[in-house]
């Protein structure tokens, strides 16, 4: 019995869910217990500088059972008289739905999640989506220019270009950068990457101008072999092979044809690069001073911002989730033998 | 498959892969790391990794020191290290009523532009006997040191030799850096005073004994802004190995001596008296001199005067661990998993894919962070390990499952079926040999992945400092500042020490895939 294109989108998307809140309920029930170490220590601290402010007032020491019930009042200001997995249900809960509060150390001047989120985010796209965008550009158009002539000086470059920059640590690369253009060469100051913020457009690009350099020639070399590797495959087809004897022009073979067959791996592989690239990376931007989504996440981690680490971490887990649904359908939907196949065992 | 047969396919493969280059020279430049990782105890010492945090053991080398070889590629000659050990030295025993006074001499060649950054002293010993008449216990009275710099002869100077030091008492084993001593800079200051390079408020009488001169000498420094100013922010070394009069023999401003040294290039007579009070006997048999150079070694040091070179040795050896066991275990429960889960079908499939989904659906390195900060903030090596293997497989696992679900859908896996082979038949007899291909290229070309996952968790400062790992070292580097700093020795070489090791595998990797998957072969 085949499944309808329909419900076969569906059955994705509740799958997705389901796996998204199991996953936000294991990251609550660890992020409970790392705020619940936090808040007690808190209270402590709290408890003692009553003590001490009582003791100067009343000139005594308070009595056992005031401190009891002080105690008592600020655990119940943050909810720590609550049970354990009460607590991790409401966390889940709030964080499913987006209600991600604030944070109690203030992060990128803010104590609002949602708005830390947000400039994180701005300057991750603006950084890791352009550079990712340019390599995939780059990528595809070296890929199939090296899978036509196999074995020629494009395609061995590109190989060897590959088989070097994959091995690379892409932040390491950045400090290269750093060392060359700003200490050696001084063509950009020195500011730009000691300082998180800088301000003007003019100053922004040019900030972004190596981190920019260092992602896409750490990365293209490798997406140009993959799509080498994928459309050599798909060329070794008897289908290609078919489409030549016929006489088709061999620009139509490969863009036409090759290329059409290729597509499910490749439009999987650009929705989880685009969609991955907005997660940003905490090393590269650590060493860049970049303030995106990977900063924001370290940051928030060196202050103990629990709520922004949770919240981040709900935003990376959502975009994964969303990717691979997305590559699901779109792969059934490009690939019918995937979808009839999972048809058939259900 | 029989033994044979096994030995067989060996054979044939590895006929076929002597034949691929790239795959040979990433082979033999893995046999060089396995063997450096090996040796490296007997290359250097085989306590490093306990030193490599505390700082003692490499006290006496430069801080941030480039390599020596800089000196070929730049106009001024910065000093290398000079060790002067006991056999180096002229020793002299002499008795002085109940005191010993031992001499020991020797002579530094300075012939650099800029001269070394400090000397240090280590391993003076001294062994006291204790009348057994006195009950009361006394505290063992110190050794006293003081030496004596006699400077090659500069014109224009009336005193050339310089006292360093000056009956200083010497406690313990610990190491005498004499750029950090006050004492040196008391009297270097004091030795430019007598040779006129700066005047005094007040002149110093000159029937004073020396220590109370000197200390009336410091009194006035700090009561001078100015004088103070260039006391605080003189280099010792710099005073003791430089020029302090011009050509014509006039003595220099004191502010070009200390901002603009220049070395005074010849031999420098150092002269080092220890007189030990009585029942106390010295031992010089560990006794070292160490003229600290300005650089240091194959590749220079870090802010705590390691080695790099050493570090990057002894890196090898948690690159390599970390890296094939990680990739071997990923790949191989990966592939497993997957091709069951694309064999079993139905819901066993469903189940594994939504398992497979929820760990891929955890952020990575976020999860990593946040595992090693529950581990302990500092995790070590089998901990990483298991880490990476537990955020790693499931990459391995979707690609195996569709490589193994297109083998399903082809026609003579249902011409198996057909003939009646089992479950077990065919996934090991048709599906894994299909796979296994690429589980092997895939394992070395994991390995990078692995490498560069240590790498990235080192450099936050989230593995145990005791590990000696080239991501580390790029901490390391990232807190001293090296790259705004520009000190490039301590950035390229860890770096580039994982791009090499990750290219051997990349190397070894793709030859693997060349040789056992025909269909790239043919292309």
């Amino acid at each position: 019995m085949a499944m309808g294109f329909g419900k076969y989108v569906a059955y994705r998307i509740i799958n997705a869910a389901i796996i998204l809140f199991l996953a936000v309920l294991l990251m609550s029930a660890l992020f409970t217990k790392l705020a619940t170490i936090q808040l007690t220590t808190q209270v402590d601290s709290e408890v003692q500088q009553w003590v001490r402010g009582y003791t100067q007032t009343h000139h005594q020491a308070p009595s056992p059972q005031l401190i009891e019930q002080y105690r008592k009042e600020r655990m119940h200001y943050y909810g720590l008289d609550k049970p354990y997995w009460e607590r991790t249900w409401m966390y889940t809960v709030d964080t499913l739905l987006f209600k991600w509060g604030n944070s109690i150390p203030a992060v990128f001047g803010t104590h609002n999640v949602k708005d830390q989120i947000k400039t994180a985010l701005a300057r991750t796209i603006l950084l890791f989506t352009t550079s990712q965008i340019i390599i995939i550009l780059l990528g595809l158009a070296l890929g199939v220019k090296s899978a036509q002539k196999p074995g020629s000086l494009l395609d061995r470059t590109i190989s060897i270009l590959a088989m070097f920059t994959t091995s690379l640590p892409m932040w390491w690369v950045g400090m290269l950068m750093i060392l060359l253009f700003v200490v050696y060469l001084g063509w950009l100051p020195i500011t730009l990457y000691s300082q998180v913020q800088v301000s003007g457009w003019v100053n922004i690009l040019k900030k972004m101008s190596l981190p920019v350099l260092t992602i896409v020639l750490v990365s293209f070399g490798g997406w140009s072999w993959i799509i080498r590797n994928i459309m050599i495959g798909t060329m070794q087809e008897d289908f290609i092979m078919v489409a030549r004897a016929k006489g088709v022009p061999e620009r139509k073979v490969i863009y036409g044809h090759a290329l059409k067959a290729a597509a499910p791996p490749i439009v999987t592989m650009i929705i989880f690069a685009m969609i991955g690239s907005l997660g940003g990376a905490i090393i590269t931007e650590i060493v860049f001073n970049w303030p995106g989504m990977g900063r924001l996440y370290w940051e928030a981690l060196q202050l103990n911002a629990v709520r922004t680490m949770m919240a981040l971490n709900y935003m990376f887990a959502f975009m994964t989730v969303f990717s691979m649904v997305l590559a699901d359908i779109l792969y059934g939907y490009l690939d019918p033998r995937v979808r009839v196949g999972a048809a058939a065992r259900s | 498959m029989r033994w044979v047969d096994f030995k067989d396919s060996v054979k044939r493969f590895w006929s076929e892969y002597k034949h691929q280059k790239s795959g040979m020279f990433g082979l033999a430049l893995l046999i060089i790391l396995v063997i450096l990782a090996v040796a490296a105890p007997i290359i250097t010492n085989p306590n490093i990794p306990k030193e490599w945090q505390t700082g003692q053991y490499w006290v006496t080398n430069p801080k941030n020191a480039p390599p020596s070889w800089e000196n070929y590629f730049t106009k001024t000659t910065k000093a290398p290290e000079k060790v002067f050990k006991i056999n180096n030295m002229h020793i002299t025993t002499k008795k002085n009523g109940s005191y010993t006074v031992y001499t020991l001499t020797f002579t530094y060649y300075m012939k650099y532009n800029v001269p070394p950054k400090d000397i240090v002293i280590t391993g003076i010993n001294s062994t006291s006997q204790t009348s057994s008449s006195n009950n009361s216990y006394q505290p063992p009275k110190p050794l006293k040191m003081s030496i004596l710099v006699q400077r090659p002869p500069e014109k224009g100077v009336k005193y050339n030799d310089v006292l360093l030091l000056s009956n200083y008492p010497i406690t313990g084993s610990a190491a005498l850096q004499l750029s950090y001593t006050p004492q040196v800079k008391n009297l270097l200051f004091y030795w430019l005073y007598e040779n006129g390079a700066y005047k005094l408020p007040m002149q110093l009488p000159s029937a004073l004994p020396l220590e109370t001169k000197v200390n009336q000498l410091v009194f006035q420094l700090q009561m001078n802004n100015t004088l103070y100013g260039y006391y605080q922010s003189a280099d010792p070394m710099k005073i003791l190995f430089g020029r302090i009069t011009d050509n014509k023999g006039n003595v220099l401003p004191l502010q070009s001596i200390i901002y603009n040294t220049q070395g005074l290039k010849g031999p420098y007579k150092f002269t080092i008296t220890v007189v030990a009070p009585p029942n106390v006997t010295a031992n010089f048999n560990n006794f070292e001199v160490v003229m600290v150079g300005r650089t240091y070694g194959l590749l220079g040091t870090d802010q705590m005067g390691r080695p790099i070179a050493v570090g990057l040795l002894w890196g090898i050896r948690v690159a390599l661990a970390i890296g094939i066991s990680v990739a071997a275990s990923t790949v191989i429960i990966g592939i497993l998993i997957g091709v069951t889960s694309a064999y079993l079908g139905g819901w066993a499939d469903e189940f594994i894919q939504r398992v497979t989904e929820f760990m891929m659906t955890l952020p990575v390195l976020p999860m990593l962070i946040l595992l090693s900060l529950y581990l302990g903030g500092r995790i070590n090596l089998s901990q990483l390990v298991g880490i990476l293997v537990l955020f790693g497989w499931m990459g391995t696992t979707k690609v195996a499952r569709s490589m193994a679900l297109q083998i399903k859908e082809q026609t003579y896996i249902e011409a198996a079926r057909a003939l009646g082979a089992g479950t077990g038949r065919i996934v090991f007899k048709h599906i894994v040999p299909q796979l296994l291909p690429y589980a092997f290229a895939n394992i070395a070309l994991s390995v990078p992945g692995a490498i560069l996952s240590e790498a990235g968790l080192s450099f936050l400062g989230l593995t145990n400092p005791n590990l000696i790992t080239w991501g580390q070292m790029l901490n390391n580097a990232q807190s001293n500042g090296a790259t705004i700093n520009g000190y490039w020795w301590q950035v390229i070489p860890p770096g580039l020490a994982i791009a090499i090791v990750g290219l051997i595998f990349v190397l070894i990797g793709v030859s693997l895939d060349t040789v056992l998957n025909p269909r790239l072969k043919r292309a």
